[in-house]
């Protein structure tokens, strides 16, 4: 199986008072396609910062990520956000829902988004989605009315609608009690199995380990397995 | 406390700064009221006195006292009076002008005792006027001593009147053989010099110097010495004194101390029967009545400001508390109680406060002046700017406001601070109505509104009656339009999301991604919007409603004063009446040279205008009469000397002259003369002059308006109310009254160069030493009426109110929008990260901008415009001056319109940018990570 996600000696620092701080320190990594990849960590291990540069929001320092074997750097801006419009889905830990549009709306965005035309088809994903969430029910609910475990599901349909190839999850499930993270976790695994997603998920709850297909163990920056 | 409210101060720095310059300019605005009216106040007053002085020629302010000591009666009564005169202007707390005495004998017989062959027996009276010597000249002879002379004759001097009345003789020595001195000898008098006065303008001589022309006078001190006192009873004495006081020394709130004194001279004092006042009572009741309606006015027009200012600092704080929410509920949620938050709060408001005040009061001051220096809408004259200064009253405005300020910060505070955290997530998820939107706010008001705008507009003649009588601006009248304005602002919010929602229904499913989530967004945060959207729409409108009613009445003052004066300068010379060789009048008159005319530097032409307001029409086959205004005309040159707007008549002015024009005895008369008197044209009229000379001619045509001339005037009757009065005017040829009556007293109606030199003009009146009974200057007339306390502080008010109220949108919706964006950091942080440009971004916040900002511009213009079409023609009428001739016109001001656009644009540009500011500023993962915490 071809990588879809590859990162080659990864370093990214910062600037701090009296030097440079290293968040990431020669990364190596690569997941294959429709892999359910966990990213773990402790906090402050840098798995956010490499998540953000697999995201091309970032840029590393040093090394290079390539993403369907093209590498990200050099890519202009807009290169970029198309990548991310289209071929990526993302899930924050906070819940990221665009607070003026109801489940229903959230959802059908990302497709926008991706430029995928108003058609019957569009709203039947969107069905289909929400159904997958377990919150079609809910759909002209808004953000506000619904509860953060929700809300976060809301955001994997949105996530996925415009059937990414890539789906990348920061802590989704920070803020959810054991139950709620387990079946979120449980929607990851079922949509890299159905859809063929290579999703990665950061996360520092090791009970959802055993869904992985894949763990990237980060420690100070560094990989530790 | 005080280090956590200073920290809390300063860790938001920008919104603070935004809450001072609210506070700053409600206070400013607020205290530079009653600063502008105490400035404008003493002005009026001032004017009103000057206006009297100038017209009347006697001097306003003061009173005289004649009383008459018998003989046999002590001289308490008189050194009584003395005192009272003295003590005069101190008792009504006015500073003293001048204060006469004037003391007389009754008649008495004396003797010339030079051997004269025409000296008969004499009749005169003796008598004194204080400081005489100061205020004549001596025509012969020189001025009496103070002291009789050794051979015990005593000094006096005469009038011209008295010396040629009385046959005396410089030098003459006169004997009174019935007044005695100390020593029991008759009392000889020496004829020193004859007087006369200095000055005819000087108000020493409120005695005529006519009514002197039986009066020998003596120096007062020794007149005083012989016949005051205990010498008072020998003969019967006649007392006049003067009491004459300043009134440019008088300021605004002297005035009801100086009537209540004036009250109670003329109704309890026992000076009342021998006390009569001079005019300035009823020119303070005149100028009271003025104050009452300006103060009225002004108050009116100020509210709205005013609560558009409170609504600011309501608004912004309210958006202060928003942002505070989190704070103040974790606050609460750790255990404060709620009077511990709200007291932070007051202490931090406090702070916002006081600094607003420090600098508010100063620039209140500025404010004041600029009032003080509006030519019209927006339009300032540096060198009106005039003196104010911090009365009492300001410093009561200035504490309302500082309260008013305090009180709409912290009250907010009490909602909040009853909110714990828990509270504070499930409000933020419940979306309710408004309360306006559910009792219909808005239908309600423009249903009151339109109500009003009926009743005012059957009524709009009284209205202005009402008005002129001095009962003030009817509040009702400007609270319609405010409310109509108002009420349509609501009625726009609750259409507004309506329309976009209609927007989004038709276009929706196909609208790009950053259309769709503005418009959604648009849609979600209308209630939110709400006070920034009615801000604006009311700023907008306001502003234009407000142009066009400054710009209105300041141009039909304006237009009617032009028009009313007739031409640009006219003059009237003193004519001298023929006598007879018995000296009777002749009803002849010398006529002054007209040549000279032709030497006015910057003049366009000139004509003769036999002007006689006392004339009389025959009416009714000859059995009334109906006073009548007579004007005797060129009709060739007074055609190309003045002008008539098209606007007023039925058909171009100069047609009427030429009417006239062809017929040697026709007349061009008034249309009452149709209306009311029944003529018609080609009807005959005979019309009689003041002199008594009659003429009869063919009535050519009638006209509604002509140069100079008020259909009809308002008068206010002595119980104070307005009635009109019609008034008829005849225009025939001066040639052919010339032929009838011979020479009559004429006007010359001078049509100026544009631009010609006044100092010129004035020069050459000055060099040929003109005597004037009439001289109109239609620039200097124009000025005063464009001066008055009533429009000038209208349109001050107007135009003030305009810059603040602009000034505290701008900053409101840029912290609006600043606020707005920095919410939703997460959100576009999130949208950023999903892959939307930023370019995308711009437009959705563009678009989001437009369909807030933009479209509420559009609905105050809108409202504005409409506003402006319903109430501008009513509110004219309470403007409208007794004097008011011509028809009034709305007059849209396009400047101060552009004005208000530029100023728009420019607040909608500096939102843009920084809008484009924040945008490019913002950092994806950094917003993502704001989001999390």
């Amino acid at each position: 199986m071809k990588n879809v996600i590859e990162c080659e000696k990864i370093s990214r620092k910062f600037p701090v008072p009296g030097g440079e701080f290293y968040a990431l320190k020669g990364i190596d990594a690569a997941v294959p396609e429709g892999c359910f990849a966990i990213l773990k960590g402790r906090s402050g291990s840098g798995k956010t910062t490499l998540m953000n540069i697999i995201g091309t929001l970032d840029d590393p320092s040093e090394g290079r990520v390539l993403i369907d074997g093209t590498e990200i750097r050099g890519m202009s801006a807009k290169k970029r956000e198309d990548l991310r419009r289209k071929r990526m889905g993302f899930v924050f830990q906070s819940v990221s829902l665009i607070p003026s549009l109801n489940a229903w709306q959230n959802v059908e965005f990302s497709m926008r988004m991706a430029g995928i035309k108003y058609s019957k088809e569009r709203d039947a994903r969107i069905e289909e989605c929400l159904r997958r969430v377990g919150l079609w029910n809910r759909r002209n609910h808004m953000p506000a009315e619904m509860s953060g475990g929700e809300q976060q599901r809301v955001a994997i349909a949105r996530a996925i609608a415009h059937r990414p190839g890539i789906l990348l999850a920061d802590e989704p499930t920070a803020e959810l009690d054991s139950a709620m993270a387990a079946t979120v976790t449980g929607v990851f695994q079922e949509m890299s199995r159905t859809e063929g997603i290579t999703i990665l998920m950061t996360t520092h709850d090791v009970g959802l380990m055993d869904a992985a297909d894949m763990i990237i163990e980060l420690e100070n920056g560094e990989r530790k397995s | 406390m005080f280090g956590i409210t200073v920290l809390k101060l300063w860790h938001k720095k920008w919104m603070n700064l935004c809450l001072i310059l609210g506070c700053t300019l409600l206070i400013a605005t607020t205290v530079s009221f009653p600063m502008y009216q105490a400035a404008a106040y003493d002005r009026m007053l001032r004017d009103e006195f000057d206006h009297f002085y100038a017209k009347e020629g006697s001097w306003p302010t003061g009173a005289e006292m004649t009383t008459v000591s018998k003989k046999d009666k002590t001289g308490a009564a008189i050194s009584k009076l003395e005192t009272f005169q003295n003590g005069f202007a101190q008792t009504l707390g006015v500073t003293e002008k001048e204060k006469i005495r004037l003391y007389t004998h009754s008649r008495m017989d004396l003797h010339s005792e030079m051997n004269r062959p025409d000296a008969g027996t004499l009749s005169l009276r003796l008598g004194a006027m204080s400081d005489l010597p100061e205020h004549v000249k001596l025509l012969a002879g020189e001025i009496y001593a103070g002291d009789p002379s050794a051979d015990g004759v005593i000094d006096i001097v005469v009038t011209q009147g008295c010396l040629t009345a009385q046959g005396l003789l410089v030098g003459e020595t006169l004997r009174f053989d019935a007044m005695k001195d100390a020593q029991g000898n008759p009392i000889r008098l020496r004829v020193t010099g004859v007087i006369a006065p200095q000055s005819m303008t000087d108000i020493y001589w409120q005695t005529d110097p006519e009514e002197l022309s039986d009066v020998l006078l003596m120096d007062m001190d020794l007149f005083s010495a012989m016949f005051t006192g205990e010498n008072a009873g020998k003969y019967t004495l006649t007392c006049k004194y003067d009491m004459l006081f300043e009134y440019a020394d008088l300021r605004a709130p002297q005035v009801a101390y100086l009537q209540a004194q004036t009250d109670y001279l003329t109704t309890t004092s026992s000076y009342r029967s021998v006390l009569k006042l001079f005019d300035y009572p009823e020119i303070l009741k005149e100028y009271a009545q003025k104050r009452e309606r300006i103060f009225a006015t002004l108050m009116i027009l100020q509210i709205p400001v005013l609560v558009m200012l409170a609504a600011f600092l309501f608004m912004i704080s309210g958006q202060m508390y928003e942002m505070e929410r989190n704070e103040i509920s974790v606050i609460k949620s750790r255990g404060s109680s709620r009077a511990q938050i709200f007291r932070l709060y007051l202490y931090q408001c406090g702070i916002l406060t006081i600094v607003g005040a420090l600098l508010g009061i100063p620039l209140g001051r500025v404010f004041a002046r600029v009032l003080g220096a509006t030519s019209s809408f927006l339009q300032f004259d540096s060198s009106r700017l005039s003196e104010v200064s911090f009365t009492r009253e300001c410093a009561f405005y200035a504490a309302g406001a500082m309260l008013v300020t305090l009180g709409s910060m912290t009250l907010p505070a009490i909602r909040h601070s009853r909110v714990s955290i828990v509270h504070l997530k499930a409000q933020k998820a419940i979306r309710k109505k408004t309360w306006w939107e559910k009792v219909y706010l808005d239908i309600i008001l423009i249903g009151v509104s339109i109500y009003g705008y009926y009743s005012f507009h059957r009524d709009a003649q009284k209205l202005s009656e009402h008005v002129l009588s001095g009962k003030g601006l009817d509040p009702l009248l400007y609270v319609s339009s405010s409310v109509f304005i108002l009420g349509c602002g609501l009625l726009f919010l609750r259409l507004q999301p309506l329309f976009v929602r209609l927007l989004l229904a038709i276009s929706g499913k196909f609208l790009r991604p950053a259309i769709y989530v503005s418009l959604r967004e648009s849609v979600r945060n209308s209630r939110k919007q709400q006070l920034i959207m009615l801000f604006l729409i009311l700023t907008v409108s306001l502003g234009m409603y407000h142009a066009n009613v400054a710009s209105t009445i300041m141009a039909n003052a304006e237009e009617n004063a032009r028009y009313l004066d007739g031409a640009d300068v006219i003059l009237r010379e003193v004519w001298t009446e023929k006598v007879d060789e018995e000296g009777r009048s002749t009803g002849q008159f010398v006529e002054p040279d007209y040549a000279k005319y032709a030497s006015m530097p910057g003049v366009d032409g000139y004509t003769r205008v036999s002007y006689d307001d006392k004339a009389a029409a025959v009416t009714s086959g000859g059995n009334s009469r109906q006073a009548v205004t007579l004007m005797g005309i060129h009709t060739r040159e007074f055609g190309s000397e003045t002008a008539v707007s098209r606007a007023f008549l039925p058909r171009p002015y100069r047609q009427y002259l030429n009417d006239l024009a062809v017929v040697s005895d026709g007349f061009l008369a008034s249309m009452d003369f149709h209306t009311k008197l029944g003529f018609e044209v080609g009807d005959s009229v005979t019309v009689l002059n003041r002199y008594g000379g009659s003429t009869t001619g063919k009535i050519v045509a009638f006209f509604d308006y002509f140069p100079g001339y008020a259909p009809s005037v308002v008068e206010i009757g002595p119980d104070g109310s307005a009635f009109r009065s019609d008034r008829f005017l005849l225009v025939g040829h001066y040639a052919s009254f010339v032929r009838k009556w011979g020479t009559l007293p004429y006007e010359v109606w001078v049509d100026r160069t544009e631009g010609a030199d006044d100092a010129a003009f004035y020069d050459w009146i000055e060099e040929k030493n003109l005597r004037l009974t009439k001289f109109t200057d239609r620039d200097r007339d124009v000025e005063d009426a464009m001066t008055d306390p009533l429009l000038q502080g209208t349109g001050g008010v107007l135009s003030m109110g305009f810059v603040v109220t602009i000034l505290l949108c701008a900053v409101g919706y840029l912290i609006y929008w600043v606020m707005s964006i920095r919410e939703r950091e997460l959100t576009f942080g999130v949208l950023r990260a999903c892959g939307l440009h930023k370019r995308e971004l711009f437009t959705m916040l563009l678009i989001e901008q437009l369909f807030s900002g933009g479209l509420s511009i559009a609905a105050g213009i809108g409202i504005g415009k409409g506003a402006s079409k319903l109430f501008v023609p009513i509110l004219q009428q309470a403007y409208a001056a007794a004097n008011q001739a011509i028809p009034m016109q709305v007059v849209t001001n396009a400047a101060a319109l552009d004005r208000l656009y530029v100023v728009l644009a420019l607040v909608m540009t500096v939102s843009l940018l920084v809008l484009v500011l924040l945008l490019f500023r913002m950092n994806v993962s950094k917003a993502l990570k704001l989001g999390e915490e």
